[in-house]
């Protein structure tokens, strides 16, 4: 009961030690995999500051060892806790999911997670891996910058965790409309809310509370 | 293996101490409220006397014709006005009349409760400290 009440306070505070996997903390399977009051072997990760993390979800980038070296797909999940990229249909193995008594289940590639050095960006336009660096444009934006040939690498696109498309979002029946939440409708006034409502409705309210102390 | 079945063996030594024992455990003889305030007395025949001005009721003005609902589209940008605080408060409101009155001549220094001063927050339905309403 007390993690799901962290959970619904916003910032998630984790244990120290925690071992993070491919599951977001706080759903069933990582909660399954780290129940409270587990210590397991330390995994050292080299540390990279928050600022000079370069690969983001929907980059495309280049496997550059293992099985799949050479190839290029787009990344679909970062585990910045243990430097991991997970690149999509790179470095697979097999495995059974959906099992029950009667049925086998369905075999599905699933990719393991690639660490940062077996990782790089790839350049927009030459397609091929670089090193990449951050600067700032003459404007003061902060981009990635190809190390070989000077061009800017693009953020990927960020979207919603919900799905949901804020420019082609459809208003319904409950949702205030754009002009309506932008309207400028606030008058300063002394009074507080519930005196101005009592004026409008027009409550009079002669008796006044007994006073009472508390320690 | 080793650790999670040790961590299971722990679990299964026990119940759970530390979760609050509510009135959905225990016998049906245990019986316990939630937190609920007693809006009225209980008197010394076990009576229960309702005091019509402890159970809360809501004022709701008319909503003719009112156009927030109580969600927001996510087309909406951010706003732009920073928050209200008490000095901008006073510079809207109060600062205007002040100058009209200094340069009007008619400013007394005595009688600021025009300009809506109090004082005391005494004989107050709503008072500011120590608040008495929820909102």
């Amino acid at each position: 009961m007390r993690l799901s009440a962290l959970l619904c306070a916003g910032r998630l505070r984790l244990p120290a030690g925690y071992r993070h996997g491919t599951w977001r903390p706080g759903t069933a399977a990582a909660q399954l995999r780290n129940p409270p009051g587990l210590r397991r072997r330390k995994i050292f990760v080299e540390p990279i500051a928050r600022e000079d993390w370069k690969v983001f979800r929907g980059d495309t980038v280049q496997v550059l060892t293992g099985k799949d070296a050479g190839k290029q797909a787009m990344v679909t999940q970062v585990v910045r806790a243990r430097n991991w990229v997970v690149v999509e249909g790179l470095n697979t193995h097999y495995r059974y999911v959906n099992r029950t008594t009667k049925y086998a289940g369905t075999y599905i590639a699933s990719e393991a997670p690639l660490l940062l050095n077996q990782i790089s960006l790839v350049d927009p336009e030459d397609r091929k891996p670089t090193e990449v660096e951050w600067r700032y444009t003459e404007e003061g934006e902060r981009v990635r910058v190809s190390l070989r040939s000077g061009r800017i690498i693009p953020l990927p696109l960020r979207q919603r965790w919900d799905g949901i498309v804020p420019e082609q979002w459809i208003d319904g029946p409950k949702d205030t409309t754009v002009e309506d939440a932008l309207d400028k409708t606030y008058l300063p006034s002394l009074k507080t809310f519930e005196e101005e409502i009592m004026d409008a409705m027009g409550i009079v309210e002669t008796r006044r509370a007994k006073k009472s102390y508390w320690y | 293996m080793g650790l999670l079945t040790e961590l299971a063996r722990g679990l299964v030594r026990g119940a759970d101490r530390m979760s609050p024992f509510t009135s959905k455990r225990g016998p049906r003889s245990y019986n316990k409220g939630r937190g609920a305030k007693k809006p009225g007395v209980l008197t010394s025949n076990k009576k229960f006397i309702l005091i019509k001005e402890m159970v809360p009721q809501f004022v709701v003005p008319d909503l003719e014709g009112f156009k927030l609902k109580p969600y927001v589209s996510y087309r909406a940008p951010e706003g732009s006005e920073p928050p209200m605080t008490a000095k901008q408060l006073f510079t809207e409101v109060v600062a205007p009349r002040i100058e009209k009155d200094v340069k009007a001549g008619a400013f007394d220094p005595n009688n600021l409760e025009k300009y809506g001063f109090e004082p005391t927050q005494e004989g107050k339905l709503f008072q500011l400290f120590p608040k008495n309403y929820v909102r």
